[in-house]
């Protein structure tokens, strides 16, 4: 029988930060917390000072809990960006100054982002040039570093344009920059958006509290129940490339597409979610991107906070379309192979932004002739098969560990392509094929029937939505495996 | 507004407590279907460890550097040189270890046969048929097991799972056979000393203590590291293994078993 000193240490474990273990919104730790959280927030919301103190000692809580002593460099960026912040928007202060705070706070930021993530790729990359021996440095990457740099970039260059005054106070900003429900892995938050709402002080309405529920538990479904139950059978695929028929190893590839899809978008949907719940609205982030018909709608509809990022902070910066047709593809394709890298350190990375710079410029140069093919279901379904091939390709690229696994990967298909296969593959992987198809049959609706959903169980009695949040979660523990992935954009 | 907050806090609280009550008892069956706990309980009432287990104290087991341990005056089983129908069975550490044990059966002789059931334990496997089903239809003359990694942290673990590992053993039979244990990335609250105490001495590979890198989800060996861990257990078992078999170095990483059957954690 365990002791009180027993659940006391089982407790203090809990709350110490264990790099194998980073706080998901979906573990039961982040739940209990949640418990204690939303009492203490709800009498808090109204008094602004002490609310914006309480949910940033959170914030830093929760980073900690993810991150270790990462969460000392997030209060260090976040002072150092509050007072260069405060410099530039210093009235009468001369244009040579505020530009010099602008070069050093984007040095700072973007500084320990490079030296955190990308100082080993450069680093391989110049050994293997000069020939030398490589030993890579040991570093370890802060846990959304590159989600809060990018907020901390566009606030710095937003009060630089005069589009954003600066908090007044530092924990304001540190509120912006560490909120934890878009800390660690977006939507990435947008200070104009955002730093009002801290001053509307206000409670979330009905409404609002459980749009937030129905969005987390529909996260939830997405990430534990889908996402990591396909993720069994796709890692099988991608771990042995070669080793599968071509009609397996095809299923797979559509297993990542649809698996980086619920994964993602299902973290956002717990991060919108939770925010609503405390009364504050995050950007959409996630519009069935596999509904897209071209390319250029696809980054309309995936990630979209960081698609916008892309375009107001590089695209518009780089000329945007304002220089010739040339000049427009070009940005266009320089901008997406920066959005490729941010996603992580790697040539393949730096491929898979390129491919889709590459095809947002093929797409955008062949619109005058597309504009007269004739719009009908036959060519509204061969776009849309375009564009999925092209998507879900360049993901095995994002996926696979290196090139070579992803070119055996892609040849297997063509190798050992059969569909004799699929008997078998129904009735070993009936369940992996049922998820798949409510992820399509969720992009074949329309958007109001998700809205009906939405608004039926906003207005249903508390019993249900009550015996709905313990189904969901029921069902993720009937489906998870041995230990929760973490989040696959953890890692960027 | 403040009771909307009261509303959805106790919608919380409720179903937080209704799962950590729950996870203190045997679950309940629907249709035949054990409901999985939540493991609360377990995790807040888990007794700290206090540093001594040794499972290489433990009767009929090895640890993961074995040499040591093992009795220097035993004599290593001589190596059974035939080519074997092998049957490997486990959960989804199979993912890792597998396409290298099949570089090892291609390179030696041998036919592999992977029977891999995710998330399952060995009550999952104890209480079915199917590794009896599966030994009646490959005839398997070795059989390799990797199981306990799911079932790491249960709580009085040699109560609740003593006879289902027994009954694993019973499936097996003669069968020589070789246990991987579980490659833990925690302190296990028994596991490991259970199959140890329950198998055959030189039929455990004890690989609690050995060094992994872990993919992504903190619990699985990357493929390279599941590669390291297969070779290790191949070279502990010409000295060690109550059975050894021929397991020479293959010139390729991986390859294909002949052929790998695949179980959902929900499956019966």
């Amino acid at each position: 029988m365990a002791s009180l000193t027993d659940i006391l240490h089982n407790v203090g474990q809990m709350l110490t930060y264990d790099p194998e273990a980073p706080m998901l919104f979906s573990s039961g730790i982040f739940w209990a917390l949640f418990l204690v959280f939303m009492p203490i927030y709800g009498l808090l919301r109204q008094r602004k000072t002490q609310m914006v103190v309480f949910v940033v000692l959170f914030s830093f809580f929760f980073y900690y809990k993810s991150s270790g002593l990462f969460v000392l460099m997030l209060a260090g960026t976040s002072l150092t960006d509050w007072l260069l912040s405060r410099a530039i928007a210093r009235p009468g202060q001369s244009r040579a100054v505020r530009r010099g705070c602008v070069a050093l706070s984007l040095c700072l930021s973007l500084g320990i982002l490079g030296y955190f993530k990308y100082a080993n790729f450069f680093l391989w990359n110049f050994q293997a040039m000069t020939g030398g021996n490589f030993q890579p440095l040991d570093l370890v990457l802060p846990v959304g570093i590159s989600f809060y740099t990018f907020q901390s970039v566009s606030y710095i260059v937003d009060v630089y344009k005069g589009r954003v005054a600066p908090t007044r106070t530092w924990l304001e900003y540190a509120f912006f920059l560490s909120f934890f429900p878009a800390l660690v892995a977006g939507p990435i938050v947008r200070a104009d958006y955002f730093l009002p709402q801290i001053d509307q002080n206000r409670h979330a309405s009905r409404e609002e509290i459980y749009t937030g529920l129905w969005l987390i538990m529909l996260g939830v479904i997405k990430k534990a129940v889908i996402a990591d139950y396909i993720a069994q059978y796709n890692d099988l695929i991608f771990n042995s490339p070669g080793a599968y028929s071509g009609f397996e190893t095809l299923m797979g590839i559509i297993g990542y597409t649809m698996q980086i899809y619920c994964d993602f978008s299902g973290y956002s949907d717990m991060a919108i979610g939770i925010a609503l719940i405390m009364g504050f609205r995050l950007a959409q982030n996630f519009n069935f991107p596999y509904k897209s018909q071209n390319l250029t709608d696809f980054w309309r509809r995936w990630h979209i906070s960081l698609s916008s990022w892309l375009r107001d902070y590089v695209y518009i910066p780089l000329g945007g379309n304002r220089k010739g047709t040339v000049r427009t593809y070009v940005n266009n394709f320089v901008t997406m192979v920066i959005g490729g890298l941010w996603h992580g350190a790697a040539w393949k990375f730096v491929f898979w932004g390129a491919m889709h710079g590459a095809g947002l410029a093929v797409h955008k140069a062949s619109r005058p002739w597309l504009d007269r093919v004739p719009d009908n279901r036959l060519t509204r379904a061969l776009w849309w098969l375009t564009t999925m091939v092209f998507v879900s390709l360049l993901w095995v690229f994002f996926r696979a560990a290196s090139w070579d696994d992803s070119l055996e990967i892609i040849r297997s298909v063509g190798r050992d392509f059969s569909l004799t296969y699929f008997p078998a593959f129904a009735s070993a992987r009936m369940l992996w094929l049922v998820l798949m198809f409510v992820i399509i049959a969720a992009h074949a609706v329309p958007a109001a029937f998700w809205e009906r959903v939405r608004q039926l169980f906003v207005r249903s009695p508390w019993a249900v939505k009550l015996l709905l949040f313990i189904l969901t979660v029921q069902l993720v523990l009937e489906l998870r495996t041995a230990d929760v992935s973490p989040f696959i954009y953890f890692q960027f | 507004m403040r009771r909307h907050y009261a509303e959805l806090w106790l919608l919380l609280l409720t179903s937080f407590a209704v799962f950590a009550v729950s996870s203190a008892f045997d679950m309940p069956e629907i249709g035949g279907r054990k409901l999985k706990s939540s493991g609360i309980a377990d995790a807040l009432l888990a007794q700290r460890s206090d540093g001594g287990r040794d499972a290489v104290s433990v009767a009929g087991s090895l640890s993961a550097d074995t040499t040591a341990a093992a009795d220097p005056s035993a004599e290593p089983a001589p190596c059974d040189s035939l080519p074997k129908t092998i049957l490997f069975i486990g959960d989804s550490m199979l993912e890792g270890l597998g396409p290298r044990m099949a570089a090892y059966a291609d390179h030696n002789g041998h036919t592999l046969y992977e029977v891999m059931w995710y998330s399952s334990t060995s009550e999952v496997w104890g209480r079915s048929d199917r590794l009896a089903g599966y030994i009646g239809r490959i005839k398997p003359d070795y059989i390799f097991i990797c199981l306990g990694a799911n079932e790491l942290f249960v709580k009085d673990i040699a109560e609740k799972r003593t006879k289902y590992v027994d009954r694993i053993l019973a499936d097996i039979d003669t069968i020589p056979y070789l246990w991987i244990g579980p490659p833990n990335w925690r302190d296990d609250t028994g596991i490991n000393d259970l199959i140890a105490s329950q198998t055959e001495r030189g039929c455990f590979f004890l690989s609690d203590g050995m060094h992994f890198e872990r993919s992504k989800d903190g619990a699985h060996p990357t493929h390279e590291s599941a590669a390291a861990w297969l070779d290790s257990v191949v070279r502990w078992m010409p000295r060690h293994a109550k059975h050894p078999i021929l397991m020479e170095t293959p010139s390729v990483k991986s390859s294909r078993a002949k052929r790998i059957f695949v179980h959902q954690p929900n499956e019966k």
